[in-house]
């Protein structure tokens, strides 16, 4: 990631006539180059206004703002707002243009010729997930609510703007289509390094979405600016931490991945073996279960000697369910995997369903208790580890 | 004479003069709208402004037509002059009023994206906010038109052009030879103008609505529609929708 300042606002104030407190006050904050920024904070705290004081939607009254280096207080507000992605929960599309021209508006504005937008309009369409061909004539009352927001995006992105502002641009959106937007716009960011201002009142989105956050008070006032992980680890005060709610350490669970922690193997037992055999693999080694997988190594059930005692006759029907995650799981859907397992451990497969590993309760329990470290902004991203043990050292055949 | 053997008698004249008729209206109608919309695009963001313009349109509307005709006389004299200008300022209300009636009951939402993504106010009245007032706007033209063409006929009184001069024969002379088809010829001339422009006006909505598909037999236009229309037809979904 590169460190390069992309937002530099410096003692912002703003007031309004009529008003002795400021809205917002003395603001000051750095941002890096291609980080999302989550403003964060009660409603009525100013985090809009510092938000809208970037594109100039809101004059700020003393201070400066800088992107890039060049002080965008002294911009034309119309030439700066063109340059910058803006995107708002209502999602704002024009209800009598079509979703091509709603894309192609800004371009249109820097005066770009009709085939660019044209063809501009379809790779963003195709970017955020929606096939041009069915979609580009559409008007917006003709998409569902999902897919209006992410034309909104599609829009804030044509004219490739380093620097997006984003207002609760999933707010309005039921939570499943909410969830879905939420993780394909990270995937989006992944290819697209944006700076990103993004505001909104809900905590969980903030974790999700922030590279770092800052929970504001009132006034703007920056109670703590920090990565997800920090804030819930240490929140500065008790204002943070009553903001952040219950619950830190399993919201910490969800920015964790299954790929992040050390995974156990476990005996494998292929299900076409006699049983007898099988007793016999179980009783060598050391764990007390043993997990049964089909010929391609997919797991099916939980045994152990009980299990097999119980049904001498029918390996396949012995034992318990498995619960499986995939390796790009977050650590609550792993805990959820877990708890609804009779071993307390969840099947890690691969994309194939495969086996790969497992997971426990003892495993999460040591990342839990160790704390990243400050100024580790990735330390929540699993980095590219080695699979764990391959499942086929573990075949019977090999041993 | 029947009824129809006196239109055939005078087809050129009465053809003639309902063609007067016709582009007095369309005219004071047209420069209604042009006043209106104007007025309205200066003063709808100020409530105060908005109230004073549509209290004085309104206030216009209330004058007896004869007796403003008759008061126009002095300063405009007889003719196409003084009935221009009175069917303008009757025309006016319910255009400036429906102007600003669409423009401010555009979504917030809509104006403040066209603003965030860097439209200036003439770029975002001209593409975003007039377009989807039109509809509205559309409607007060069409009342205009409506309740003009009937002040029109009064537009003889001070020698204006239009049917008018058939009905006020008729009536003077009412008994004499003729002079009941003449009213009548005046009146359903006037109804059937009305209609027809009313027609051709609502297929013009039709095919100047944005983005809004055509659909024929809308519901008849109130003074204060909403602003979609609630009969918009919903399109077939080509499937894909979450």
């Amino acid at each position: 990631m590169s460190h390069d300042v992309m937002i530099d606002l410096q003692q912002v104030n703003k007031f309004y006539r009529g008003q002795k407190a400021p809205v917002v006050e003395n603001m000051s904050m750095t941002i890096q180059q291609g980080e999302i920024i989550v403003l964060v904070g009660p409603s009525g705290c100013g985090k809009t206004t510092t938000m809208k004081m970037i594109n100039r939607l809101i004059e700020p009254s003393s201070g400066r703002i800088l992107i890039d280096g060049t002080d965008v207080t002294a911009l034309d507000g119309n030439d700066l707002r063109r340059q910058i992605g803006y995107v708002i929960q209502q999602v704002g599309l024009f209800p009598h243009m079509s979703v091509a021209t709603n894309v192609g508006l800004v371009p249109k504005m820097l005066g770009w010729d009709a085939k660019r937008i044209e063809a501009r309009a379809d790779e963003l369409l195709h970017l955020v997930g929606l096939e041009p061909a069915i979609y580009r004539n559409r008007l917006p009352r003709q998409l569902s609510g999902g897919q209006q927001q992410r034309v909104g995006v599609a829009r804030a992105l044509a004219a490739d703007p380093p620097v997006m502002l984003m207002d609760e641009p999933f707010g309005a959106t039921d939570p499943m289509t909410r969830d879905r937007l939420q993780n394909e716009f990270l995937r989006l960011q992944e290819q697209l390094r944006k700076t990103i201002v993004f505001v909104t009142h809900d905590f969980d989105e903030a974790i999700k979405m922030g590279t770092r956050i800052a929970v504001l008070g009132e006034r703007s006032k920056i109670r703590q600016f920090d990565t997800p992980e920090n804030l819930l680890a240490q929140p500065a005060d008790s204002t943070v931490a009553q903001f952040i709610g219950r619950g830190a350490r399993l919201k910490q669970l969800d920015l964790r991945r299954v790929d992040a922690i050390t995974w156990q193997d476990v005996p494998l037992i292929q299900l076409d073996k006699p049983v007898n055999g099988a007793k016999r693999q179980l009783d060598q080694t050391e764990g007390s279960s043993a997990l049964t997988v089909d010929a391609d190594n997919r797991p099916l059930r939980w045994v152990n000697a009980d299990d097999l005692a119980a049904r001498p006759d029918a390996l396949d029907e012995a034992g318990q369910t498995v619960t499986t995650v995939e390796p790009q799981a977050t650590l609550r859907d792993a805990l959820d995997a877990m708890l609804a397992s009779r071993d307390g451990a969840a099947v890690v497969v691969d994309e194939h369903g495969r086996y790969a590993g497992t997971v426990t309760l003892d495993g999460l329990m040591q990342v839990i208790h160790h704390t990243p470290e400050r100024g580790e902004p990735g330390s929540g991203v699993p980095d590219q580890r080695s699979a764990v043990a391959p499942a086929a050292e573990l075949t019977p055949e090999q041993r | 004479m029947t009824f129809l053997e006196f239109l055939q008698s005078r087809r050129e004249l009465l053809l003639a003069q309902t063609l007067e008729h016709a582009t007095i209206v369309l005219m004071s109608v047209a420069l209604a709208t042009v006043i209106g919309v104007l007025i309205a695009l200066w003063t709808y963001r100020h409530p105060r402004a908005r109230a004073v313009a549509t209290g004085m349109a309104a206030a216009m509307l209330t004058i007896p037509s004869f007796a403003l005709l008759g008061l126009l006389i002095t300063p405009l004299g007889l003719g196409y002059t003084p009935t221009l200008v009175a069917l303008t300022m009757y025309a006016l209300l319910p255009i400036l009023r429906n102007t600003i009636v669409g423009l401010t009951e555009i979504d917030p939402a809509l104006t403040e994206a066209a603003r965030g993504i860097g439209m200036g106010r003439v770029r975002s009245l001209a593409t975003v906010e007039l377009p989807l007032a039109w509809p509205v706007i559309l409607t007060g033209i069409r009342v205009s038109t409506q309740m003009t063409m009937g002040i029109a006929a009064i537009g003889a009184y001070v020698q204006g052009p239009g049917l008018g001069h058939q009905i006020f024969d008729g009536l003077a002379n009412l008994g004499g030879v003729n002079s009941l088809n003449q009213a009548l010829v005046g009146t359903v001339g006037v109804i059937v103008l009305a209609l027809t422009v009313d027609v051709a006006l609502a297929l013009l909505g039709k095919l100047t609505q944005a983005g809004q598909r055509p659909k024929l037999f809308r519901t008849r236009p109130t003074l204060r529609p909403t602003l979609t229309p609630a009969t918009a037809a919903p399109s077939p979904s080509l499937g894909g929708r979450e």
